[in-house]
């Protein structure tokens, strides 16, 4: 091999035997690159402040948009009044309701249309007008000066109170948005046959997104077309929103969200934020800067649910469960979103039980509307369903370890007994036992507990799945092999920090036989890049990754046909091995890739990859265990979580680096939601929104949560699911660590904590009730 | 970006192409840092009408720099609106994340909760002054290797808050680390990754 | 986004008074506190007048009485980590040390620390509440988890925010104050006014009176202090429940206890049924528990923060139990 040909390939890396032309290409047996722990191919950027955010664009001549918005949870605009904004120091449009511009636009909530800019205001934080200035002082300065008369009407901001005769109606409709109802078998017969019922009523508390980048974006039109920065998930999914609203075909909005800081669930949609910016810049005539305060974030740009779920399980004293039923009601907020998405879904598939009964009640409140968040419904319903199988356990006097290990189900019950690809259940709890000596722990702490201290120790633990985690199509990607030898990689989904870059870099290098750092990518671009659905539902590796190895071996496809005229042997006897061409039947004839001649003439080569559809007949789903242990002082409530261990099955790990931050990270959010977490609204008063920031919303700092944080990957081959094997990852590894919280502190206190967030005051009330016996 | 293999524990630049050129040219910025003059004194007294823009002198990143701004005006807006230096973040601008964070004269504070003409004078760094030339300084890439970061939002932050530590305490317990960060939140959760890069940043810095 | 206003900073102190002594000023110190009460709104302001030109009030020096004397301007780090504190007063250098964040500590100020406004969310958001020139305490009836279980006399409930005043007060510390009328010396524990004598001020500073200096007294042999904050989370949080600790033995027993409870009041609370309950007596268990339900005599918990009750019980035990270990 030539000396310089280590300057763009790989040395010593192993390629896999590239399929015959048409073929699909075989599952890895083995892999040179992929799961081997990799920093980010965006790692410089990122790190050195040069990786441009939507948040950091400026463009020339851009001005700056703001928001003003209802400070009621329910009221009607009876008059409105801009004219002393429009006259304010740097103003340079103005947007209200009766704007030419926003007048007939409308507005979807899910299934539900409003004015874009709507009269009635059905939660604190709704838009009500717009302006844009020179500096976003001056625009904050003329939103000061828009004088707004409000008819408050009565709100409801309990959604417990949701359906009492005489709450108020957040709708005409009344407060229903919609029943949910499931069941198998039969409950009553299944509790008829438990030794063991139980039941209690679980709630879990609003929890905000948060992410640190504040939604926003800049708006820019160049004529008729409309270009876009969004802090977003999905560049594609803005694009049609802003589209139909604005109808405008969607060729000429173009939306590009190259760097983006965190979502999890809110940024997988714009917002009217993003239609106001547009309108701006077209009445002003310039780009528009719009980025939300904190503030306003807290307010309108969607939440996890509060949940208040109740329910009964039946067991046998071998362990066995008998029935299952579960009750729910939580908040969409002021329109339909998803109030109590996917809360049951754990109960339907997670255990082995024959008789499961689910009812669900989506209700309205005068609260900013829900998004999804990182593993909808899943964290509430694993509150209530793993709290519980601690209960039974120590009911039936089983370790819970072993009770979920005897309730271990081979299918998917929820979907009539659909098999799973794989299941890697029953290992996540088995082996991530043995690694945190799991034991050890319960014995330790219960001896520890002996002692008079007041300082309490605990061991929990929970379990979960993922209702998803097999992505799916559509996608395509396209990979360009220039002459050079050196790749382009073309995607349209967004890296929301979870490493999708550095992964399909390791996929292309992988199939191609190249360096990862070699590949450029491209990606985030509607106007440049391919279509992809947002990245969230840990669906993007296993959506992206086997359409980028389809993509690559399609360049190799045509590479091969392209060297085969070269060297007059058929296209199927030869491999490409990232460097050179060669023939299987006769070392001896080769060539490089950069002397292909028709590569040379061409300049380059394209492969167009798409995602091939998903097994039929079976689920892919991802599985996961949990446990820590963790200290309690009962004098003050105070709890410090001493490690975690987090053992989880999402098939192959593409890149050990990424795949443990993601598990750390699952992990601090989870402490999040079990410990710190909660929206304060100001229920009995005034409905508004008392902590909307950072001090009052409590997110986990460094000293929240644990230094000792353990990752057990449990890696299962999985050919069925795609043909790179990976699973989700992004979700699952945030659902049973709040339960498994929980679970350690009942052992730790003896108390069931039934309500999340369990902060000190939490606790403290706790141990009052249990003084009082 | 190019992780180059044969300089353990440093050398990342964004030309894995062209490595040889930009690690030439480089020595002299880092230290321009450390050797910048010392603050001038504060201007002397004089009021500067609410709705008017004075002309502030910030030293960032070792360079000298003037700057229309108005009192009310954030050093956080100077930095990234004026001056176009975007590596330093806004995630709440009231002193709750720490996404802001920047050295002033060595210490990490909160961009945002300081006005731009406070900052008149002092000595300001911000991640894009802890570069070495073209290639990541120790801190960041310590970040890199220990995957101390998802989004990467607050991160220049982090990292500033871990260079505050380093240049005070060159040798930092884990403990000592937390607490260093406990001001910079992180909602994609790295803490713990971050601890390790703060470990390894110290060990870089002292080699 | 702060609205408009003018600055100034001055280099002289008598300059400093007389531009803080007009209607719409504010001072700015570290600013910590400043700026985001600007951001909410919840005081006009058109005049800022920075103390930043002031070098000589960041000094902390000893004084001629052996006592200690700390520049208004000394930053909380800077409280928090001098060795003369540490080793003489750790009340005081724990207290600093559980101020907020390490960046707001290395900005903020221990002046601005006694005297920055509450943090009630009722006060900090968008309600027109009683203490910003509105009709009512919205805490009173509303969410008020976080808020006092002491001298709020159900007019206003807020906690007083502060970390340093506690131990400051329980050390016998005075401030200095320079105003338009001349300096004088003002105890620590009668710095801040409670609801009932003055909803709308915080503390019995005058127009135009800044802090310039923080003097601690001698401290004296035996003497034992300590601050312990019970918080929601461990960093940038403000009190649940903390006490401030500062006491001398002889022969055993405890004497000159002085205890100020922080997340209790709208001032730093002086709990003097806890002084007298340990006041020449050995920490022995009965003593101890005596004391921690003394704590909570007089308590008026509001709707939902009756878990102070049994919190600050068991702050007090836990810190008695170690200051008796300690001595």
């Amino acid at each position: 091999m030539a000396q310089d040909d280590n300057i763009y390939y790989t040395r010593g890396l192993e390629v896999p035997e590239t399929p015959e032309p048409g073929a699909k290409p075989k599952f890895w047996e083995k892999t040179a690159v992929v799961g081997k722990p990799t920093p980010r191919v965006d790692g410089y950027e990122r790190l050195s402040g040069t990786a441009v955010y939507p948040s950091d664009i400026k463009l020339p001549n851009m001005i700056y948009g703001a928001l003003l918005r209802c400070p009621h949870p329910n009221a009607r605009i009876k008059k409105l009044d801009a004219g002393r904004a429009r006259k304010m120091p740097g103003v340079r449009a103005v947007m209200t309701g009766d704007s030419a511009e926003a007048k007939n636009l409308k507005w979807r909530y899910d299934d539900f249309t409003v004015p874009l800019l709507d009269p009635h205001c059905r939660f604190e934080g709704e838009a009500v007008a717009a302006v844009a200035a020179d500096t976003p002082y001056q625009a904050r300065d003329a939103l000061a000066e828009i004088h707004v008369e409000y008819e408050v009407l009565p709100h409801l901001a309990d959604h417990d109170r949701a359906m009492d005769e005489n709450a108020p109606k957040v709708h005409k409709t009344g407060n229903l948005v919609g029943k949910d109802e499931y069941s198998r078998g039969d409950s009553e017969k299944g509790f008829a046959r438990a030794d063991t019922v139980v039941e209690r009523t679980y709630h879990t508390q609003c929890e905000l997104h948060t992410p640190m980048e504040l939604h926003g974006c800049v708006a820019n039109w160049e004529g008729d077309r409309l270009t876009i920065w969004e802090s977003s998930q999905g560049v594609y999914a803005v694009q049609s929103t802003i589209a139909e609203v604005l109808d405008l075909p969607f060729s000429r909005v173009r939306v590009i969200g190259h760097y983006m800081g965190g979502g999890f669930g809110s940024k997988l949609q714009p917002g009217k934020y993003t239609v106001l910016a547009a309108l701006l810049a077209r009445q002003a005539a310039r780009p528009v800067k719009m980025i939300l305060t904190r503030e306003e974030t807290y307010l309108s740009v969607g939440n996890r649910p509060a949940s208040t779920m109740h329910l009964k399980a039946g067991i046998k004293n071998d362990g066995t469960l008998t029935a299952l039923d579960f009750r729910c009601t939580g908040p969409s907020g002021a329109y339909p979103a998803g109030g109590t998405s996917l809360v049951d879904w754990l109960i339907r598939d997670l255990y082995q039980c024959d008789n499961v009964s689910c009812r669900s009640n989506d209700v309205y409140i005068n609260a900013g509307p829900a998004r999804p968040f990182r593993a909808p419904g899943h964290p509430q319903g694993s509150w209530a369903l793993e709290q519980m199988i601690d209960e039974l356990a120590e009911k039936t006097g089983m370790d819970p370890v072993d009770l979920r290990l005897k309730n271990i189900p081979e299918v998917s019950q929820a979907r009539g007994g659909m098999p799973y690809t794989t299941t890697g259940l029953a290992r996540c709890i088995r082996e991530g036992a043995e690694k945190f000596g799991w034991k050890d722990a319960v014995k330790k702490a219960r001896q520890h507990n002996q002692s008079n201290s007041h300082v309490k120790r605990g061991a929990g633990m929970a379990a979960c799945l993922w209702i998803v985690g097999g992505g799916g199509q559509p996608s395509t990607v396209v990979i360009k092999l220039f002459r050079d030898g050196s790749v382009n990689l073309n995607m349209g989904a967004s890296d929301i920090g979870t490493g999708t870059k550095t992964i399909m870099a390791l996929v292309a290098a992988e199939e191609l036989g190249v360096k990862p750092e070699m590949i450029q990518i491209e990606h985030a671009d509607t106007g440049t890049t391919q279509y992809a659905t947002p990245s969230g539902g840990s669906k993007t590796v296993p959506t992206e990754a086997p359409t980028v190895r389809n993509a690559a071996v399609e360049v190799k496809r045509r590479v091969l046909e392209m060297a085969s005229v070269d060297l007059g042997v058929p296209a199927e006897d030869l491999d490409y091995n990232g460097a050179e061409i060669v023939s299987r039947s006769d070392k001896d004839k080769r060539i490089r890739v950069t002397e292909v001649s028709r590569l040379k003439k061409r300049g380059v080569v394209v492969g167009v990859g798409y995602r091939g559809p998903n097994p039929s007949g079976k689920t892919v789903n991802p599985f996961g265990a949990q446990f820590c242990e963790l200290e309690v002082n009962q004098k003050t409530g105070e709890i410090r979580i001493l490690r975690f261990l987090a053992a989880h099955d999402s098939g192959r790990v593409m890149n050990r680096l990424t795949y443990d931050n993601q598990v750390f990270g699952g992990i601090v959010m989870g402490i999040g939601f079990g410990l710190t977490e909660f929206r304060q609204l100001d229920t009995r008063q005034t409905g508004k929104l008392c902590n909307r920031n950072w001090h009052d919303y409590k997110l986990p700092t460094a000293l929240d949560v644990p230094a000792d944080m353990e990752s057990l990957p449990i890696e299962i081959d999985d050919p069925e699911a795609n043909n790179t094997g990976a699973k989700g990852l992004g979700e699952p590894v945030t659902i049973p660590t709040a339960p498994a919280i929980a679970n350690a502190l009942y052992m730790a206190t003896g108390i069931r904590f039934t309500r999340a967030p369990v902060t000190p005051l939490e606790v403290r009330r706790h141990l009052d009730l249990q003084k009082e016996g | 970006m190019h992780y180059d293999e044969k300089k353990p524990g440093g050398g990342v630049t964004r030309r894995g192409f062209m490595q040889i050129i930009g690690t030439g040219a480089v020595g002299a910025s880092f230290a321009g840092v450390a050797m910048a003059a010392r603050p001038e004194p504060a201007p002397p007294e004089k009021m500067i009408p609410a709705e008017n823009t004075v002309k502030i002198r910030l030293h960032v990143n070792g360079a000298k720099q003037e700057v229309l701004a108005e009192p009310r005006w954030s050093l956080l807006y100077v930095l990234r609106e004026v001056i176009g230096l975007t590596g330093t973040k806004e995630g709440c601008s009231r002193g709750e994340c720490g996404a802001c964070t920047v050295l002033i004269d060595n210490i990490p504070r909160y961009a945002c909760m300081t006005l731009a003409v406070e900052a008149e004078g002092r000595k300001i760094t911000t991640v894009e002054g802890l570069m070495d030339g073209e290639q990541l300084g120790p801190v960041q890439t310590a970040f890199l290797e220990e995957d101390a970061y998802q989004c990467g939002y607050c991160t220049p932050g982090q990292i500033m808050s871990v260079e505050g530590l380093l240049r005070k305490n060159p040798d930092p317990g884990t403990d000592e680390i937390r607490t260093a960060v406990s001001g910079n939140l992180c909602r994609c959760g790295a803490y713990k990754n971050i601890f390790r890069a703060g470990k390894k940043a110290a060990s870089l810095k002292n080699k | 986004m702060l609205p408009h206003f003018s600055y100034v900073r001055p280099e002289t102190l008598k300059d400093t008074i007389r531009h803080f002594n007009t209607k719409g000023a504010a001072l700015h110190a570290g600013g910590t506190d400043l700026l985001g009460c600007l951001r909410e709104k919840i005081m006009d302001v058109d005049k800022v007048v920075s103390l930043s030109a002031l070098a000589e009030l960041c000094e902390i020096k000893k004084t001629a009485g052996g006592g200690l004397s700390i520049g208004a301007l000394a930053t909380i780090t800077q409280v928090a980590e001098n060795p003369l504190v540490r080793e003489k007063y750790p009340g005081l250098a724990q207290g600093a040390a559980e101020v907020a964040s390490p960046q707001l500590r290395n900005q903020g100020t221990l002046g601005g620390n006694l005297c920055q406004k509450p943090r009630c969310w009722y006060y900090r958001g968008e309600f027109a509440c009683l203490r910003k020139g509105g009709d009512i305490c919205y805490a009173i009836d509303g969410e008020n988890q976080f808020h006092a279980i002491f001298g709020h006399d159900r007019i206003c409930a807020i906690t007083h925010p502060s970390d340093t005043a506690p131990p400051l007060a329980a050390l016998g510390a005075k401030v200095r104050a320079a105003g338009p009328d001349g300096a004088r010396s003002i105890e620590v524990e009668k710095l801040h006014v409670l609801p009932k004598q003055n909803v709308h001020a915080e503390t019995v500073l005058k127009p135009g009176e800044i802090i310039t200096r923080i003097e601690l007294p001698p401290p004296g042999e035996n003497r034992y202090s300590a601050y312990r904050k019970v918080r929601a989370r461990r960093s940038w949080d403000f009190a649940l429940a903390g006490l401030a600790l500062a006491l001398e033995t002889d022969g055993g027993r405890v004497k000159n206890a002085r205890v100020f409870l922080s997340g209790a009041a709208p001032v730093p609370w002086r709990s003097r049924a806890v002084e007298q309950a340990i006041n020449g007596k050995r920490l022995d268990a009965e003593a101890i528990a005596a004391a921690a339900e003394a704590v909570v005599e007089d308590a008026d918990p509001l709707s939902q923060n009756a878990y102070k009750l049994n919190l600050f019980k068991g702050v007090v035990e836990e810190q008695l139990h170690a200051a008796a270990r300690a001595a």
